[in-house]
Order: C-alpha cells, then sequence, then structure tokens
C-alpha cells in the first residue's frame, strides 16, 4: 500500500562535498537507479558543496524532516548515537579490507540501525580513507615527533583525547581558520586523509605527510525517517537498494580519487613517510577505547569488529 | 495600566541589553583565555570556541529582543515616509503585526526546535545542544512582548520617539 | 513561482517599513509555507547562520572600536593621521581609504573593518566638519579592499568551492593589484567628492607638534601593530585578534592613558552590544533567506537562462558579474560563494578564463554586494556606527559604487592585473 499523505517532490539530498566529490558522484548514481526504476515516481536533488548548511546543521534539518537525504561524517553524529563513535576509534580497523568487511556486515547493521531512534534512517557506508597526520615541522616516525606540536582538530572531544593521548596539543579550530593557521604558525600541523589534505590546500603550507592512518572512520548516507515513513514498503526496499548499489560505484570512484590526490601531493614535493611502528601510536591511543566505549552496545559492537580482523583479508 | 505595562517593559529591555553588554565582555575573556592556553599554558583549552559561539547567538537574539523595544531595529523608511499619516500609521501598525508574528514563529518553532535536539550534545561543552537554541524561543517570546506593547501605545496615540532605523 | 512568493514578500515588507532582519524572516516563513517544508528548518538556519566563528570578529571589532572612541584613542589616532596627511582637501577621507587598505592587509573581513575604522575615524570627520553621508560612504567602500588583499577568508571559501586545483596561496597573490588598484580609485572618488563639498584642509602644524602627535597616539597606534604582527608572527589567528585587540585597547585606556570611565566601559559594552545584535540578527535572518534561495535552485536556473541568451565571452562575464551583482544586493557574500562558484565558474573556465582571474573578479563583485541594500551587511554596520539611516546614506555613494564598478570592469577585462603576479610566482 502507498503511504499516507505522500509528497511529489524529489529527495532533498545535502553533502558538504564538492560537486565532483566521490560520495556526490554515488548519490547521483543512485538517483539515477531510482528514477528508472520507480518509473520517474522517485527522484533525487542534490544540493552539494555545503549550501544548504554545514554538516551537523544539516543533519538536524534531515531529523526535521527539511531535507530527505544527507551524506555526513560520523562525528555529528556522535552527538546523539553512540555507537557510531566505535568506528571513529583511532585503530579500530586494522586495514582498509577489514574496514569494509565490518562495514559490509552485521557491525555495519548495527550501527545504521542505531539512527533509527533518533529520527534517521542509514542507508549505507561510504569510504573515507585513513586519516594521517600532516604538519609544517617534520616527518613524524614516532610518537615522540608529535610532542609539543600544535595540532589542529575538528570540534571533537574524540579527536581532542587522540592527539592529546600523543602528546600534542590539540587545537581545536573552525576549518576556514586552518589554512591560514598553517601559513602563520598558529598550529603546526593538522590530521584528514589524502583527498581533503589536497583538496583544503593544506599541503602547500604543511609539507609533511606521515601515514599514522589512525582514524578510518566511514561517511554515512542517511535518510529522514519522516520521509521514509511515507514511502511504500517497495519504495522504502527500493530507495535501500539503490543505495546499496552505489556502494561499489562509490569505492572505486574513492580509490581513484586516492590515487590521484596521492600523486599531485607527491608531485608538489611533499615529504609523505611511513611510521616505523604504527603499534607504538596504537598503544598509546588505547585509553581513548575507554574513556568512550561505554555502553554495553557499544563493547558488543566494538568486539564484534575486533573479531572479524584477522579473517577480512581472506 | 498601560504606563505599569510599560514600566515593565522598560526594564525588562535594560536588563537585556545588560546581559548583551555582559555576554560581549566574557566571549573577549574567553577567546582571550584561547590564547593565553595555547602559548603560555600549553594546552588549548578545547572548550572556548564552542562557548563563545553559543554564548554569542544568547546575546544576540536577547539585544534583538530589546531592539524591538527600542526601536533599533534597521529598516527601509523612504517608502512609507513618502505616505500620507494616516496610511502610515496603517503601515506602523503592520510592521509590528509582523515583527509580532515573527516573534511567535520565533517562540513556536525555537521550541519545536529545542526540544528536538535536546538529547543532541555539544562536543567539548558536553551540554545538550538546546543551550544553543534556547535563546530563539525566549527572545521571540519577549520580541511578541515588546511588539504588542508598541501597537497597544500606537492604539492609544501615543507611541512617540520610537521609529526604527534610528539607531 | 515560489521564487516570486518569496522576493514578492520581501520587497513588500520592505516597502512597508518593516525592519529588514523582520523582513527577511517574514519572507522565509511564508516561503517554507508554501514549499510545505517544517519552519523549524527557518529557525535553525537563522541561529546556524549567526553563530560562525568567523562572526565573532564583528562584535570584538565594533567592541575595540567603542573603546578606543571612548578612551579618546582614536582622537589621538586621527590627530596624528591629519597631521601627516591632512593638507590635501578631505584628506581624512583618504586617510580613511588607507587605513582600510592597512586594515585588509591585517584581516579579510569587511565587516571588521568598517566597524573597527568607522567607529574610529567617523567621529572624528564628523567633528572637522565632514558630513555623516561622506563619512559612512568612504569607510564602508573602502572595507571592500580588504577583500582583495590578502589575507582573505573569503578567497579561502572560494578555493574550497571551486575545488580541486585552485590555490589559495595563488588567490591571495592575485588579489594584491587588484587592491591597490581600487583603493586608488576609491581614493581618487574621495578627493573629488571632498573638493565639490569644500571638505578642510589641513594644516602642517610643523615638526615638534607632529612628533608630540606620534607619541601622544603611540599606544593606540600599537593596536595595528599588535594585530598585524600577532597574525603574521603565528601568535593568533585573524579572528581571535581582534579580541585581542579588544584586551589590548582596554589595557591602554585604563593603564597607560587612565581615559576610561566605569561609565564610559559601560557605555562601550552597551553600545557594542546594541550594534551586534542588529547586525547579526540580519545575518541570521539572511541566512534562512539564502536557505529557501539555495532550495529554489535560484542559482543554477540563472545559469542556464545566461547560456540560452549568448555565446559572446564579453557579454557572458557582463552578464555574470551583472547577476552576482544583482544576487548580492540581497543576500551576503559566503553563501553566495558557496552557492555560485559550481555553476558559474564552470562557464568561465569554459571561456577560457583563469580560476584565479575568476576568483579575484567574484571578492570584488560579491564585495559590492555587501554595501549594496537592501542586503548589505557592510553598509549597514557604517550606516549604524555613522548614526544614519542607510536609505539615507545611499543617496550620496553613487560616485563610490562608480569607483568599484570601474575597478570591477578593469579587473574583469584586464587579466593581467590579477595574473600578472600570478604568473610571475608560476614561473
Ligand atoms: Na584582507
Ligand atoms: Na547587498
Amino acid at each position: 500500500a502507498a503511504g499516507c499523505g505522500e509528497i511529489s517532490r524529489p529527495l532533498f539530498s545535502s553533502d558538504t562535498h564538492s560537486s565532483d566529490y566521490p560520495t556526490v558522484e554515488a548519490v547521483r548514481m543512485m538517483g539515477r537507479l531510482l528514477e528508472e526504476r520507480s518509473g520517474g515516481r522517485l527522484s533525487i536533488r542534490i544540493y552539494s558543496g555545503g549550501q544548504l548548511g554545514s554538516e551537523r546543521d544539516t543533519l538536524e534539518l534531515t531529523v526535521f524532516g527539511g531535507l530527505d537525504l544527507n551524506r555526513v561524517n560520523l562525528a555529528p553524529l556522535n552527538a546523539f548515537a553512540p555507537e557510531t563513535v566505535i568506528l571513529s576509534l583511532p585503530f579500530v580497523f586494522q586495514s582498509e579490507a577489514h574496514m569494509r568487511a565490518a562495514l559490509d556486515g552485521a557491525p555495519g547493521q548495527a550501527v545504521l540501525d542505531a539512527l533509527e531512534p533518533h529520527g534517521l534512517i542509514g542507508l549505507c557506508f561510504y569510504d573515507s580513507g585513513a586519516r594521517s597526520f600532516y604538519n609544517t615541522r617534520r616527518p613524524i616516525r614516532t610518537p615522540g615527533d608529535m610532542r609539543g606540536l600544535k595540532i589542529r582538530v575538528q570540534n571533537s572531544d574524540l579527536y581532542v583525547s587522540m592527539v592529546e593521548a600523543l602528546g600534542a596539543n590539540a587545537t581545536p579550530m573552525d576549518l576556514s581558520e586552518v589554512y591560514q593557521g598553517l601559513m602563520q604558525g598558529v598550529i603546526d600541523g593538522a590530521e584528514n586523509n589524502w583527498p581533503s589534505y589536497e583538496s583544503t590546500r593544506h599541503f602547500e603550507t604543511a609539507p609533511f605527510y606521515s601515514l599514522t592512518g589512525h582514524v578510518m572512520a566511514p561517511e554515512v548516507l542517511v535518510m529522514s525517517a519522516h520521509r521514509w515513513r511515507q514511502l511504500s514498503a517497495d519504495d522504502r526496499a527500493l530507495v535501500q537498494a539503490c543505495a546499496r548499489e552505489s556502494v561499489p560505484f562509490m569505492r572505486q570512484l574513492w580509490d581513484a580519487r586516492v590515487a590521484a590526490a596521492r600523486e599531485r601531493i607527491t608531485a608538489a614535493g611533499v615529504e609523505v613517510n611511513a611510521v616505523d611502528d604504527v603499534g607504538a601510536f596504537a598503544d598509546l591511543m588505547r585509553p581513548v577505547w575507554e574513556r568512550f566505549v561505554r555502553t554495553p552496545a557499544q563493547q558488543r559492537l566494538l568486539d564484534d569488529i575486533r573479531n572479524m580482523a584477522g579473517g577480512a583479508d581472506a | 495600566m498601560l504606563d505599569r505595562f510599560a514600566t515593565i517593559t522598560r526594564w525588562l529591555s535594560r536588563l537585556l541589553m545588560f546581559i548583551g553588554a555582559t555576554g560581549i565582555a566574557v566571549m573577549t575573556a574567553i577567546i582571550g583565555w584561547q590564547v593565553f592556553g595555547r602559548y603560555v599554558l600549553n594546552a588549548s583549552p578545547a572548550w572556548t570556541e564552542q562557548a563563545a559561539l553559543v554564548l554569542m547567538v544568547w546575546f544576540v537574539m536577547f539585544g534583538a529582543a530589546a531592539g524591538v523595544h527600542e526601536g533599533f531595529h534597521i529598516r527601509i523608511g523612504a517608502f512609507v515616509e513618502a505616505l500620507p499619516v494616516r496610511i502610515r500609521t496603517v503601515c506602523r501598525a503592520f510592521a509590528l503585526l509582523i515583527i509580532a508574528a515573527c516573534g511567535v514563529a520565533l517562540a513556536i518553532w525555537g521550541t519545536q526546535l529545542v526540544r528536538e535536539v535536546w538529547s543532541h550534545v555539544i562536543p567539548t561543552l558536553g551540554i545538550s545542544r538546546g543551550f544553543a537554541y534556547m535563546p530563539l524561543p525566549v527572545s521571540g517570546g519577549l520580541i511578541t512582548l515588546f511588539a504588542i506593547e508598541r501597537l497597544a501605545e500606537l492604539a492609544a496615540g501615543r507611541e512617540r520617539g520610537r521609529m526604527e532605523g534610528r539607531v | 513561482m515560489e521564487l516570486a512568493i518569496l522576493l514578492g514578500t520581501l520587497l513588500l515588507l520592505l516597502a512597508i517599513g518593516v525592519p529588514v532582519a523582520f523582513a527577511l524572516l517574514g519572507a522565509t516563513l511564508v516561503a517554507f509555507l508554501v514549499l510545505d517544508l517544517p519552519a523549524v528548518v527557518a529557525v535553525q538556519r537563522m541561529a546556524s547562520g549567526m553563530s560562525v566563528f568567523s562572526l565573532m570578529a564583528i562584535p570584538f571589532f565594533i567592541f575595540a572600536g567603542e573603546l578606543m572612541h571612548r578612551a579618546g584613542i582614536a582622537a589621538r589616532l586621527v590627530r596624528i593621521a591629519e597631521a601627516a596627511f591632512g593638507r590635501s582637501r578631505g584628506g581624512l577621507g583618504q586617510v580613511d581609504v588607507g587605513a582600510s587598505m592597512l586594515f585588509g592587509a591585517v584581516s579579510g573581513s569587511a565587516v571588521a573593518s568598517v566597524s573597527a575604522l568607522g567607529s574610529t575615524l567617523m567621529p572624528m570627520m564628523k567633528e572637522k566638519g565632514y558630513d555623516t553621508d561622506y563619512a559612512v560612504n568612504v569607510t564602508s567602500t573602502s572595507a571592500v579592499v580588504g577583500l582583495l588583499i590578502p589575507p582573505s577568508h573569503n578567497m579561502i571559501i572560494y578555493a574550497a568551492a571551486a575545488g580541486v586545483g585552485v590555490s589559495v596561496g595563488e588567490l591571495f597573490i592575485g588579489g594584491i593589484i587588484p587592491g591597490l588598484l581600487t583603493g586608488a580609485l576609491l581614493m581618487f572618488v574621495a578627493w573629488l567628492v571632498a573638493v565639490k563639498r569644500n571638505y578642510p584642509r589641513g594644516e602642517f602644524p610643523g615638526w615638534p607638534a607632529f612628533v608630540a602627535a606620534f607619541a601622544a597616539a603611540l599606544p593606540g597606534l600599537m593596536t595595528a601593530v599588535i594585530i598585524v604582527g600577532g597574525i603574521l608572527g603565528g601568535f593568533f589567528t585573524a579572528t581571535e585578534s581582534s579580541s585581542i585587540a579588544v584586551i589590548y585597547t582596554l589595557t591602554v585606556a585604563v593603564l597607560v592613558y587612565r581615559s576610561l570611565s566605569f561609565r564610559a566601559f559601560l557605555e562601550a559594552t552597551l553600545a557594542a552590544a546594541r550594534t551586534t545584535a542588529m547586525v547579526l540578527f540580519i545575518i541570521g535572518a539572511a541566512s534562512a533567506f539564502g536557505w529557501v534561495l539555495a532550495i529554489l535552485e535560484t542559482p543554477s536556473q540563472l545559469a542556464a537562462l545566461i547560456l540560452s541568451v549568448t555565446d559572446n565571452p564579453i557579454l557572458i562575464l557582463l552578464i555574470i558579474n551583472l547577476i552576482l551583482l544583482l544576487l548580492g544586493t540581497f543576500m551576503d557574500m559566503s553563501p553566495l560563494i558557496v552557492i555560485t562558484t559550481p555553476i558559474f565558474l564552470p562557464i568561465a573556465v569554459g571561456l577560457g578564463i583563469d580560476p584565479v582571474h575568476f576568483g579575484v573578479i567574484m571578492m570584488l563583485n560579491l564585495g559590492i554586494g555587501l554595501v549594496t541594500p537592501p542586503v548589505g551587511s557592510v553598509l549597514f554596520v557604517g550606516a549604524a556606527v555613522g548614526g544614519m539611516r542607510m536609505e539615507e546614506t545611499v543617496k550620496t555613494i553613487w560616485p563610490f559604487y562608480g569607483a568599484l564598478v570601474a575597478a570591477l570592469m578593469a579587473i574583469t577585462y584586464l587579466p593581467f592585473l590579477t595574473m600578472g603576479l600570478v604568473e610571475l610566482m608560476r614561473g
């Protein structure tokens, strides 16, 4: 049966990334599939580049039903869905394969399901690669090299604790001030994945990129429960299926994007280095886990992810 | 009756401006502390940025409400002032009605906003996101109150000395 | 249709004298009803439009300016500026433009510039017999120059919106000559208007008096040194510098000049709270309004329209400039950069225009929008600080618009102004 009071407008979808970013392309592809298979009844209108607001703001708007779809980072979800914190913990995934297997499997589904009580339907995860530290001073080879550096972090208790655990001075700062902050020396460094390190142009001013890969938190596509409830059961299944199908496409684009960013950054003369012993960083950051894993549901999720480790590469 | 009401709103408006002024002073201290912490203590306080931002919405909204009482909000008066006095008064009444309606809207939907995000936490502060939005419904109520008072004054033919846009 | 309702309601409300912030909010709420979107969104957009980190510079610089004014620091500054520049007719006008350019080299915020310099210079100009409208117009329009002269956080917003391949460093370099050119044109116009209005010509007081004035003003002058030095030296960000300016000014006023009574301090704080509330309340409402424009895809519809009209590059650039100017009259800068860059930049690149060049055009163009009614945050602040109604002050602002538009046309059609230094750097 059709949902009651169905709205005819397209699904409004927000993304803070630019129009050619893999997540935006993936949602665009999802929209094409949706339109084809629903015979034009369902479609998606994408607002990219953050034109409708920051991730946290638009996430709230999605909960209220002002927006229908939203591609966001996990950080703004951490503020109300504790399960999402687990995927953002440092070194919780051992490899990209482990991360993808966990997200495609039961742990990923558990996190998506945990959003529903908060008015959001979790549709799928998109990759966001591994975050590493970059700075203006020196290559980071051991945790000792972090000591005393002023590292910009997002406005997130988790990131503050992580950077402090390594003995650096965690400096929360708005992204809009980071480029100048690096240039003028207000901060010494920050952390992000390859594509963002490139697109923010931070590599121009902070030319040491050290591959710690400390966080592999994915991004997530959510739908407003308001709009979801107005869809028929068939349409819900259709939306869900199209979102799922956009994931492999997104990963393909993502891998290409990372490769391209890496190539451009290396060509620009940035000094990229592997860290000597990732375990040393992981050990120092372990207390962060204890601080942020508080509920039994979180603990179960963490155990499930850890148990998948080893087998992931098979 | 109207005089009594006017005395109350006058003091309320003054109180709001005073809170607003204190807000600016506190905000200065917060950001100053942020710089001090980073250089002198070598530990950046994590809470300063969010605290200053939340504070700013509070004092702006309080100030905006007081602005309805004092009549300092900017408006474009060129067209209205070209009109005959009678029509001008009607326009004034209508403008005050719009202000009151906006106040009601802020109060109603602002309350909904606060309730919907009450379970969300502001990172680095650890308090509910609701506190960041609470000034909107509060100020919405005050804006309505002040606009109604001015409408009553206008109806009594003594809304003098308060024209928007004079700063 | 929805767009017509939105704009129609706004214009109607503005025309009958509803304050700008409430007109914006009212039109937005009507649009939400028509679009059948939850109105709670409008309230949230209003709040988040105000709580932007870089906007904090507004209350701080207004506060610092109020303190400088009430503690007599501004008076000392202007005395030395007068001694130095006052000999040309209407010299304070040129001092104002020059100070705005210097301020622009410290900050990227035109609003901060107009609030800091306005509250310092405007009272002095009035005292010397300059008309308020002149003071407001010079200070407001010259604040726009700070968007071109690096640093400029709007350029960073543009680089992010433009996507891969646009360097902030190159944008900064590209803005220097256009910024100097725009400043020079404004100085020229400020002089022309001053001559026409027969503003006073100061006299050089002689070196001893000059040195005395300089010494008296030195602690106040150090504010600029501390801001510039603090930012360049990496002690604090541009936004933080604004709060440091307050703390420093307060320190100088209380400990050095001993010229600030508690009552004056209280008055300064109240005045700052009032101006800030007025300006940020409008910015919040404009943000909710802009959200509706974005949802209606207004900018991309405009782009489709342009390309259906002509394929002549000179005309297309002119049309893009006109559309941006038009949008700029209603909307604020940073949301416009974010919304229009992905639409217009590909068109411009298709015409062979360098993204750095286009970015600089965009900065000046949208900067002009900041000093045009009905929505122009810089003009709001300028008029507010000068204690004059916006519609009064724009009556005589036309020569200054002329200078800005002339600069815009030169920068648009003479690419080497922007790209000369950039290409030198590219090697
Ligand atoms: Na600047
Ligand atoms: Na404007």
